[in-house]
């Protein structure tokens, strides 16, 4: 029986306090000692996007376009992280727009497939909800014509 | 009477990956899980964690499987140690064909040591056996060691599919026979607590940043 599809299991779980707290001590420590190496980076920036508080997948995010730039030889955990956060953040768009960039490279990475099938469907949930609202608007919109109508016949 | 007797909630098992990069742990999980397989240049590695769910009936009773595969890659050591957390069995990959891969199984097998409690289900699976041509590592040699290490032993091919569904199989059946090792989980579907001593799970990721290479050099 197949897996139910689809999944991104970095984006249901997150850490602990203490686990987050250890990432981000390292951080700060080494940023303390202007040498925060690559890895200390992306290890925090991980933990932030994993986090369901918005505020750290803001700076998640900040952190990993920074390693994207910076490291090359990175750029496709960062490309991966990076949509992650943004689907976490619901920010679809761009969050596609990374996915994206990770799929040219690699068509048949699953994990991308994945993800795009998340993002595809976090889109179209905000695409319903945003209909439902106008068409909200519309009838409510109708109702008071009708009203008023009513009322300049009287 | 009838056979509602037995609980239809499932036990929830969780599953870990572990081994070298490149030994195909996502190649047997997607074996496993979907019957598929990926050619070597179509496959692409890990990023980080990925994550399966598999159900499965074993001996009577509903098992919802979550299997975690962890990339085997150094740098991301760190945050897949945080995966074991939970774990009930792990699976232990090396590639027949790729000695070094062998050769590395001490140190998964002191990880594990540090993360999981000793009444965790292993299995030792030396993949690609479709490769018997160049084969490194002589299957008698391979089980001696896992029979060391008490693990269960299993060779496997993930693109001819020898031996896959065993190695899942053979674990969720031991762990089956391990009560201890799911009674309370499945009754509260978290599993946090594992005995390790009442820390809580955050402390560990101290160990491996210690171990950190210190970054070879400087980055010029």
């Amino acid at each position: 029986m197949p897996t139910e599809l689809p999944y991104a299991a970095d984006a249901e779980m997150s850490l602990d306090y203490d686990e987050l707290e250890v990432l981000r001590l390292q951080y700060q420590k080494e940023l303390a000692q202007d040498h925060v190496t690559t890895q200390t980076k992306f290890n925090f920036a991980w933990g932030l996007i994993k986090s369901p508080k918005h505020e750290h997948q803001v700076e998640g995010v900040r952190i990993l376009q920074e390693l994207y730039r910076a490291e090359p030889a990175r750029r496709r955990e960062c490309l991966y992280y990076l949509a992650l956060g943004y689907f976490k953040m619901g920010n679809f768009e761009e969050a596609k727009r990374f996915n994206a960039l990770l799929l040219e490279k690699e068509p048949t990475n699953l994990q991308a497939q994945s993800l795009a099938q998340l993002v595809e469907r976090g889109a179209a949930r905000d695409g319903y909800i945003g209909m439902a609202l106008v068409g909200g608007v519309a009838a409510l919109g109708t109702l008071v014509l009708a009203g008023l109508i009513r009322r300049a016949r009287k | 009477m009838s056979p509602a007797t037995t609980s239809t909630q499932p036990v929830n098992v969780k599953l870990l990956l572990i081994g070298n990069s490149s030994v195909g742990k996502s190649s047997l999980l997607l074996r496993f899980s979907d019957e598929q397989w990926l050619p070597e240049d179509e496959s692409s590695a890990t990023i980080g964690v990925d994550f399966r769910v598999h159900k499965m009936d074993v001996k009577g009773k509903k098992v919802k499987l979550s299997i975690w595969d962890t990339a085997g890659q150094e740098r991301f050591r760190t945050i897949t140690s945080s995966y074991y957390r939970g774990a009930q069995g792990i699976i232990l990959v090396y590639d027949v064909a790729n000695r070094e891969s062998f050769e590395a199984l001490p140190r998964w097998y002191s990880e594990l040591e540090t993360y999981v409690s000793s009444s965790v289900v292993k299995i030792l699976v030396g993949n690609k056996v479709d490769k018997e041509f160049s084969r490194q590592v002589p299957t008698a040699e391979a089980e001696k060691f896992a029979a060391r290490m008490s693990s269960l032993f299993v060779e496997t091919s993930a693109k001819t599919s020898v031996g896959v569904k065993e190695a899942f199989t053979e674990v969720v059946e031991q762990i089956m026979d391990t009560p201890e090792l799911w009674e309370n989980t499945s009754a509260r579907g978290q599993g946090t607590a594992h005995g390790n001593g009442g820390v809580p799970g955050g402390v560990q990721v101290v160990g491996l940043m210690d171990e950190q290479k210190p970054g070879e050099g400087c980055a010029c």
